[in-house]
């Protein structure tokens, strides 16, 4: 009984809960709604935010913000493609090439909030600006004018180990290669948050970095790594976008940021950090992932009418966790203290 | 004297210091940049950008956020194009403009002032809501060919080639500013950024503070909305996408604290005029406009940084001194940072 009403309090079940009913009300509104190619086909269509939300939950999850992830998308996008079309690279040498670009954005980033005490929100911001315009510089590089963005990239080269389209447009066993990446992305990602050292470690920084400091973590260290690890993911969904569209442009993902924050908040990570899980982050992308693609489908909302919903749906969620939960919290906040005395 | 050396130490100062080396080295770069004219071409552009600025600086200092002014700014942008199409007078525009901000920032400023939600993720939410409302009001269509007195005075000079927007927008600066700093209502934002419960206990409504924190904040991205149509006469759906980032840049460039408690209007209406001014200084430096976000992004880091650093090295200073006074059992206090 203890354990049934514990699981009701948490808020994953109510996330279940929600991504069921969406598939009840859409699936008996229109039967069309539950095949599964078109259901993986949504989540694909919104991958990127999908896997750097996974990752911006661990930055979150330590009381920091990433909001300068969706300006990396771009900027691997656009390095993948001068390096492979102007420079001439192999393309997978361009790829690992974008992806320490991007780590050494998320580590200078990560160097400010972690070793100079500024806010993260501010250095993310800056970096939101830095990086999406070192994306156009980048792009003026290539021979290709950047509004066009650098296509014909290698589908079917014999010789290459995996060819790079396989990536972004090929199926393992009949489900898309991304979400295969997704999959296995999700479960690194719940291994590290909830089964390594590591990750209790993001917890104790998330909700007392000086407690944490005093046990013998370098949380500065830590800190930064969260940031290094959600751009190299940004990175990968990067890489992966130029892969399904078969093009590199600067400005790939550029309004992504409110989305990866949304899906991360929805899943139930405070930003005050010091709670969240994986499984919470996953659940909400997914049910931004249906909600687009089912609004549409089965009520005929305008597919470019879908933040009005999905904002609704966030203030809605957060308001009604504020009310029921604030006995809870308070619950917590006062378990906390007594295990911190 | 002593008024002077506060002059000097204030924060606002040293944006406007930084300002004012940006327009040097341009100039440096290329004399022709220093006349009357091209100067005050970049003030009159950053008509927009200071309106929404000072709105999220009453928020800001409160030591909340709001993501939500851009789509207001959109929002109020499609309702003055609408309203100037059936022919609506600029009165009805205006009303309607502060109307619809002051009702965004109501709700903003429940959701957070009153439910307790973290309000990047509340104003998150809103902004979802109002981008739909734009798609709502336009039926998802540009909004443009409308003409009548809202045209007349989109670029209209009032004097000294200062447009009439501008003029009005330094006016809104002043009052936002002297309220702040020499009423006791004003001091009260300051107070609840700095100390929540400080301000608590003694006596002041913090709900009651954030809540108007909000509502003028939606009020004045309601009124750049208008200004937004009167100037470029074609609001797309889009329309203010990422504005809320530049004004929270401009904020902090104007040396207001994003944790709450610092800063003024003054600072943040200088920080606007730096944000929409880099473009401008580029061409003239010889830069393509491609250098426009990276510039950004660099000068914003380098300030925030190098803020953060002296800060933390004041702090430790006067952690130095009272240890140096306690021990040395004169008694007296350090002095505060």
């Amino acid at each position: 009984m203890n354990a049934v009403k514990k699981l009701l309090r948490r808020w994953e079940t109510f996330l279940i809960l929600f991504l069921i009913l969406e598939f009840v009300v859409f699936g008996s509104a229109n039967p069309k709604f539950l095949r599964p190619a078109s259901i993986m086909t949504s989540i694909v269509n919104y991958i990127s935010v999908c896997i750097i939300a996974l990752f911006v939950t661990l930055v979150m999850i330590t009381g920091g913000i990433d909001i300068q992830a969706a300006s990396i998308i771009g900027l691997t996008s656009i390095i993948e493609g001068v390096l492979w079309s102007d420079a001439g690279m192999n393309i997978w040498v361009a790829v690992v090439i974008a992806a320490i670009a991007a780590a050494a954005c998320g580590a200078l980033s990560g160097f400010f909030v972690a070793y100079c005490g500024v806010q993260p929100m501010v250095v993310t911001l800056g970096g939101s600006f830095l990086y999406s315009g070192l994306a156009l510089l980048v792009s003026g590089m290539s021979a290709t004018p950047a509004y066009q963005g650098i296509s014909g990239f290698p589908s079917k080269v014999g010789k290459t180990f995996v060819d790079f389209r396989f990536l972004g447009k090929g199926e393992l066993f009949g489900i898309p290669m991304q979400i295969v990446i997704y999959v296995v992305l999700i479960l690194l990602c719940a291994w590290i948050l909830h089964r390594t050292k590591y990750g209790e470690r993001l917890y104790l920084i998330g909700v007392n970095q000086q407690a944490a400091e005093y046990s013998g973590i370098n949380t500065r260290l830590v800190i930064m790594s969260t940031y290094v690890l959600s751009a190299v993911s940004a990175a990968l969904a990067g890489t992966l976008l130029t892969s399904n569209m078969n093009s590199a442009k600067y400005n790939h993902g550029s309004g992504y940021t409110l989305a990866i924050i949304t899906a991360v908040v929805l899943g139930g990570t405070l930003n005050t950090g010091g709670k969240g899980s994986i499984f919470g982050t996953v659940l909400a992308s997914l049910i931004i992932c249906i909600l687009r693609y089912g609004l549409p489908l089965c009520f005929g909302v305008s597919t470019q009418n879908l933040d009005l919903p999905v904002g609704i749906i966030l203030v809605l969620v957060v308001l009604g966790r504020e009310i029921a939960g604030r006995h809870l919290i308070s619950q917590l906040m006062r378990r906390f203290r007594k295990n911190a005395a | 004297m002593s008024s002077l050396k506060n002059l000097l130490h204030a924060r606002w100062m040293s944006s406007l210091v930084f300002l004012i080396l940006l327009f040097l080295i341009t100039g440096l770069a290329d004399p022709n940049f220093l006349t009357y004219t091209n100067v005050i071409n970049c003030f009159n552009t950053a008509t927009m950008y200071t309106l929404l600025a000072i709105g999220i600086a009453f928020v800001i200092m409160t030591g909340e956020i709001d993501v939500s002014i851009g789509a207001t700014l959109g929002l109020t942008a499609a309702m003055t194009g609408l309203i100037a199409q059936q022919g609506g007078s600029i009165g009805r525009m205006l009303v309607v403009c502060v109307l619809a901000g002051a009702a965004v920032g109501l709700v903003n400023g429940v959701g957070v002032a009153f439910f307790g939600v973290p309000s990047l993720i509340f104003t998150l939410g809103t902004n979802g809501v109002i981008r739909g409302l734009i798609y709502i009001v336009t039926d998802g269509r540009t909004v443009e060919n409308f003409g009548g007195d809202i045209a007349v005075y989109g670029n209209k000079v009032l004097f000294a080639e200062i447009t009439l927007y501008y003029a009005l927008a330094v006016v809104l600066v002043a009052i936002a500013h002297l309220v702040l700093t020499h009423t006791k209502k004003g001091r009260y934002f300051i107070a609840v950024g700095d100390n929540l419960d400080g301000a608590r206990l003694v006596g002041i409504s913090v709900f009651r503070v954030k809540l108007l924190a909000y509502v003028l904040c939606g009020i004045f991205a309601g009124i750049a909305g208008y200004v937004f149509a009167s100037k470029y006469r074609q609001v797309m759906t889009v329309a203010g996408n990422g504005y809320e980032m530049t004004a929270i840049a401009a904020c902090v460039l104007g040396g207001i604290s994003l944790s709450g408690g610092l800063g003024n209007m003054v600072g943040a209406a200088i920080g606007a005029v730096i944000m929409s001014s880099i473009s401008r200084l580029l061409v003239f430096i010889g830069l393509p406009s491609d250098f426009n976000n990276t510039i950004t992004g660099v000068m914003l880091i380098i300030i925030v940084v190098v803020d953060a650093l002296t800060q933390r090295r004041s702090i430790e200073m006067t952690r130095r001194k009272r240890l140096l006074s306690r021990t040395a059992g004169t008694g007296t206090e350090g002095g505060k940072g």
